[in-house]
């Protein structure tokens, strides 16, 4: 068998260019003022937490669209983002810093792409999925200490599990490529 | 057909393999970049020599195992390049063959059975991406280890389990 390579179509760049929306989602927070310093890692961590909080109200949006075993995926998904976020936010803690609060659902779903049905649902996942993998595994090369590092890629491997649950509830082959980056 | 002590064989199987490769994270840390790159081929060449075995004993659905298998293949060629431009020339890393017996009985069982050895292979990477000195690996150690959470998922349906473990 070979490994299926999805395909850009233009539905998909525009959910592709939705998460990656989300993926800035802490860009308009405020700077913390004091706390940790420059090079902790806390800013990088903050912009992960805040992505970890959109992308479970993300969640909720996705699987109100799904139904079966992928509607439960969901939300199984869901609670591991939020716990993904808890995670980092001690991680911003523990250097002094105050991690960003999550927002209400509905101050995010401005920025979810239009989901009309399954299949517009599974693709905005997908992408999102894709988009969390990249930005746990960039965040890598830059966190100085190793807990930090040992807590993002632990849930770098969290993500691509979801990845890959998003392709089976599509369909597709769960395992595609020897080397998931999350910018295939 | 019962598996408890087959699966009981299997694991005991996979934790003497484990033991053997095995260091604890303190010791991890005052590894070389070369150690740990040598431990995480050791862990890849056995994922490639059991799912070589699985094809040939039937113990795993073709397509899948043609997928995971190639994927280690790259996983193991990737591991090379890197200890090769680290003066590597002739990896120490070795694998012995896959035990036959329990874990080939059924392909059920062999899924459960290779879940658990890309697990441990994930955690590997993961206590590796913590303390590896060269950032310049990061990235594609990260996207391995990322490829091996894939292939949990993959043989968990392949196995009959809900995709994703309980929290």
């Amino acid at each position: 068998m070979r490994p299926v390579r999805p395909r850009l179509t233009r539905r998909a760049a525009l959910g592709g260019a939705a998460a990656v929306t989300l993926a800035s989602c802490g860009g308009s927070d405020p700077p913390p003022t004091d706390g940790p310093e420059a090079g902790s890692g806390a800013a990088m961590l903050g912009s992960l937490a805040a992505f970890e909080h959109a992308a479970a109200a993300a969640w909720g949006a996705i699987g109100e669209r799904l139904r079966g075993d992928a509607r439960g995926y969901a939300r199984t998904i869901r609670a591991r983002e939020e716990r993904h976020a808890e995670r980092i936010s001690a991680l911003i803690r523990e250097l002094g810093g105050e991690p960003p609060e999550g927002r209400p659902p509905e101050d995010y779903a401005a920025q979810f792409p239009l989901m009309r049905n399954e299949d517009e649902a599974l693709r905005f996942a997908s992408d999102l999925e894709e988009q969390l993998v990249r930005a746990h595994l960039d965040a890598l090369q830059t966190l100085p200490r190793e807990d930090q590092r040992r807590a993002v890629a632990e849930i770098a491997a969290e993500e691509a599990e979801d990845l890959a649950t998003v392709y089976a509830s599509s369909g597709e082959p769960a395992a595609q490529l020897p080397f998931v980056t999350g910018s295939q | 057909m019962s598996t408890g002590p087959s699966r009981r064989k299997a694991l005991a199987l996979a934790a003497g393999a484990a033991l053997a490769l095995s260091r604890s994270a303190a010791a991890a840390a005052q590894l070389s970049d070369v150690d740990q790159l040598e431990r995480l081929l050791a862990l890849e060449q056995r994922l490639q020599s059991l799912y070589e075995t699985a094809l040939e004993r039937d113990a795993v659905e073709p397509g899948l195992g043609e997928t995971l298998l190639e994927h280690e293949r790259e996983h193991v060629r990737g591991l090379e390049m890197a200890l090769r431009a680290r003066g590597r020339r002739s990896p120490r890393a070795t694998v012995p063959p896959p035990q036959v017996g329990t874990a080939f009985a059924s392909r059920p069982a062999f899924a459960r059975f290779a879940i658990d050895l890309e697990t441990e292979a994930v955690g590997a990477y993961q206590g590796v991406l913590a303390t590896i000195r060269s950032t310049r690996l990061l990235l594609p150690l990260g996207s391995i280890m990322t490829s091996g959470a894939q292939h949990v998922v993959a043989l968990r349906q392949e196995a009959g389990h809900d995709l994703l473990a309980p929290a």
